[in-house]
């Protein structure tokens, strides 16, 4: 007998019901604790008394990336690092967003030079990044600015970028 | 005990010339030491006995070897004390690490990022890079720096 | 991984990762520890995940291209960074800067502490469970911070220091939101000693616990506030006095048993004195010129240098040697928070999981600036 390919993707499209679990999902947030350096500080400020992250209901930080849907990575990934990010990614449960805060989880930031041994410059070399919010560190504004965009992209429902993994770019040497 | 006392046992420890006073405004510390790897136990021995604290330990690379470098300090007055060891490439120096707990992260650190390696360190392992790192980047042979100089071109003004 | 085997193994002892992603390391620390049940037996702090390279940087940039590097390193005191780097390249190289620069860097400096403090409060009363601090900390911090903001550009990550001075003059705005802020702060103490200090609760978390004294902590080399609270009354700014230290008065608060709740306390009164200092620097701000002219890149003489100063958690020092060109050979920063981590080794085995989290909240450290 010969065997059946099953197809990938959703078997039941719940139109409109969709629309209304991404304004859901868009608008409580909870992101995971995952300061690295500088940024966490900005992080920790946008979500306190002045900048109050609550009121887009996203200061919900779970310690635990089996709670979380948004992994925010902020501040410098060394290679040290590399692996817990990526175990981490894998440990949240879909659907998971993640955001690049600061320049150097964008792309090494202040820290990528000729001779530089112990960085990773970028973030969306191992984790597939939704938002990159840029600062040195970000201003607790723009980092909200970066959750107000990533609410935009979930409820208009785009395609999340596909994982790209150590491809050799123009302009950047390995 | 004083600064002057310890200089005193000092100069029984090392010979008197390898004792050196330094002007404070001009390097920071008192007293500059150019030891011998033997002399090191004691001189660590000395100051720990006199009270001092250990500020840091670190190297810096030079194309006859590279100089590890000892700071110890004391809380009542400005009295730091620098100890320099040359060694040669490959050179281990002992671990002092008995002495002073702060010297075993110290060294460690030392070990990670120039290579030297410590006599009688219970756990010299890396301590700044991943564990499988093969390479010390403090070295100047790696990677990009602008200069890789001799000691007799840096320290020319300070005898020995 | 360590490779040592515990010695006495029952059916209680386990191997239990604590981060390095956890919400109270304070950055990215992992500590390994070993327990029997709820008991911590051997802790093994494992650092290096935030390692940068800054001292491999700084043998291939400029001395000025090093500036961005110094408040990275430690950002909650990035101001204090930046100032002892600045000031040991010109006391190297023979700058004097003027003295209405050296007062605005020590006002600066000190509500740079002040900030460092607060954030340490916010954060270590979170971990030990109550939000509320937190929030009144931040609130706090916020003011200094837009001080800061408003003359030096940054938030968090101040280059305001140059060689000879500093990069922007200070007006009267910034003159009267800081004596605004100081009034403030001063109002907020009785808020706080009401939420935190008689809180029976945290005394009792806190007192007795973590107990580092004289001879753990000169064993380490710790500096700052875990040394004073031991007992030991060190602080650079008076035995090794720089900038105009010398001439402002303040008191140097030290401790008695070196538990966590006399560690809480000198950094409460630490604020205070900090803002003395401030006062005292803004009615003593001379006018004049804000910056010596230096050369485009400076070139610090050959040999070595050595320069102290206190930040908010300890002595730093910063190592130079120079070879007479415009990058440095070798530039090793000496940090407080390396010695005050290694004292966990000594002090942790013995306690609970949950002490642990508050001795480590209340050395208070940067890991950022322990990896470098």
């Amino acid at each position: 007998m010969a065997v059946k390919k099953i197809a990938p993707g959703p078997r039941v499209h719940l139109a409109v019901l969709e629309e209304v679990l991404n304004l859901c999902r868009a608008n409580s947030l909870w992101p995971m604790t995952f300061g690295l350096a500088c940024c966490a500080i900005e992080m920790m400020a946008t979500g306190a008394s002045r900048f109050d992250l609550d009121r887009f209901g996203a200061a919900v930080f779970r310690p635990s990336p089996r709670q979380s849907d948004l992994m925010i990575v902020a501040g410098t990934i060394s290679k040290k690092m590399a692996p817990t990010i990526v175990t981490l990614w894998e440990q949240m449960p879909a659907p998971k967003w993640c955001m690049a805060m600061g320049n150097c989880a964008i792309s090494g930031g202040p820290f990528e030079f000729e001779g530089q041994y112990a960085i990773v410059p970028g973030a969306d070399l191992l984790v597939p990044v939704d938002v990159y919010v840029p600062g040195c560190p970000p201003r607790p504004e723009g980092l909200i600015q970066g959750f107000l965009s990533l609410e935009d992209k979930i409820t208009k429902g785009e395609k999340r970028n596909v994982i790209r993994r150590f491809k050799k770019r123009a302009g950047r040497n390995r | 005990m004083s600064l002057e006392d310890l200089k005193k046992e000092l100069e029984e420890i090392v010979e008197p010339s390898s004792v050196h006073t330094r002007d404070y405004d001009r390097n920071g510390c008192l007293l500059e030491i150019r030891a011998e790897r033997s002399r090191l136990l004691s001189i660590a021995q000395a100051a720990r006995d006199a009270g001092f604290f250990l500020e840091f330990i670190t190297a810096v690379d030079f194309t006859e070897g590279p100089i590890a470098v000892y700071q110890f300090n004391e809380c009542n007055a400005v009295s730091r004390i620098q100890v320099k060891v040359q060694l040669a490439r490959g050179e281990s120096l002992p671990s002092i690490g008995r002495v002073y707990d702060a010297a075993l992260w110290y060294e460690r650190e030392v070990f990670d990022l120039f290579g030297i390696r410590f006599d009688n360190h219970p756990d010299l392992r890396r301590l700044l890079l991943p564990e499988d790192a093969d390479f010390h980047p403090l070295l100047k042979e790696y990677g990009k720096v602008h200069a890789f100089r001799s000691a007799r071109e840096i320290y020319v003004d300070q005898d020995a | 991984m360590s490779t040592r085997t515990p010695e006495t193994v029952t059916e209680h002892t386990f191997y239990l990762n604590l981060g390095p992603q956890h919400p109270s390391t304070h950055g990215v620390l992992r500590l390994f520890v070993k327990l029997d049940g709820e008991y911590v037996m051997e802790v093994d702090p494992i650092i290096g995940y935030g390692h940068r390279g800054h001292e491999k940087m700084a043998e291939s940039h400029f001395y000025e291209q090093f500036l961005p590097n110094t408040p990275r390193m430690d950002y909650l005191s990035g101001m204090l960074f930046n100032h002892a780097y600045v000031a040991a390249v010109e006391k190297m190289t023979g700058i004097k800067p003027p003295p209405r620069a050296e007062y605005i860097r020590v006002v600066c400096a000190e509500l740079n502490r002040v900030a460092s403090h607060l954030m340490w409060l916010g954060a270590y009363l979170m971990d030990l469970g109550g939000v509320t601090p937190f929030f009144y900390a931040f609130d706090d911090r916020e003011n200094i911070l837009d001080i800061l903001d408003r003359v030096s550009g940054s938030r968090l990550t101040y280059n305001y220091c140059r060689f000879g001075g500093v990069a922007r003059d200070v007006d009267d705005t910034f003159i009267g939101a800081t004596r605004d802020f100081i009034k403030r702060l001063r109002g907020r103490w009785k808020d706080y000693n009401n939420l935190v200090t008689k809180n029976v609760i945290f005394i009792h978390r806190t007192r007795d616990v973590g107990v580092i004294d004289k001879d753990i902590a000169l064993r380490f080399g710790c500096t700052g506030p875990v040394l004073r609270a031991a007992g030991v009354p060190y602080d650079v700014r008076r035995v090794e006095p720089y900038s105009v230290y010398s001439e402002l008065d303040f008191e140097i608060p030290t401790g008695v048993n070196g538990d966590a709740l006399d560690r809480y306390m000198i950094r409460l009164r630490e604020m205070e004195q900090s803002l003395r200092i401030i006062e005292q620097a803004l009615d003593r701000l001379p006018g004049g010129p804000i910056r010596t002219p230096t050369p485009n890149k400076v070139r610090p003489p050959k040999g070595d240098y050595y320069f102290a100063a206190e930040s908010a958690r300890g002595a730093l020092g910063y190592y130079i040697v120079s070879d007479g060109s415009e990058y440095p050979y070798r530039l090793k920063v000496r940090v407080p928070s390396y010695g005050n981590l290694q004292t966990l080794t000594e002090v942790l085995p013995g306690t609970l999981v949950a002490d642990t989290i508050c001795i480590l909240g209340s050395i208070d450290i940067v890991v950022p600036e322990i990896d470098r």
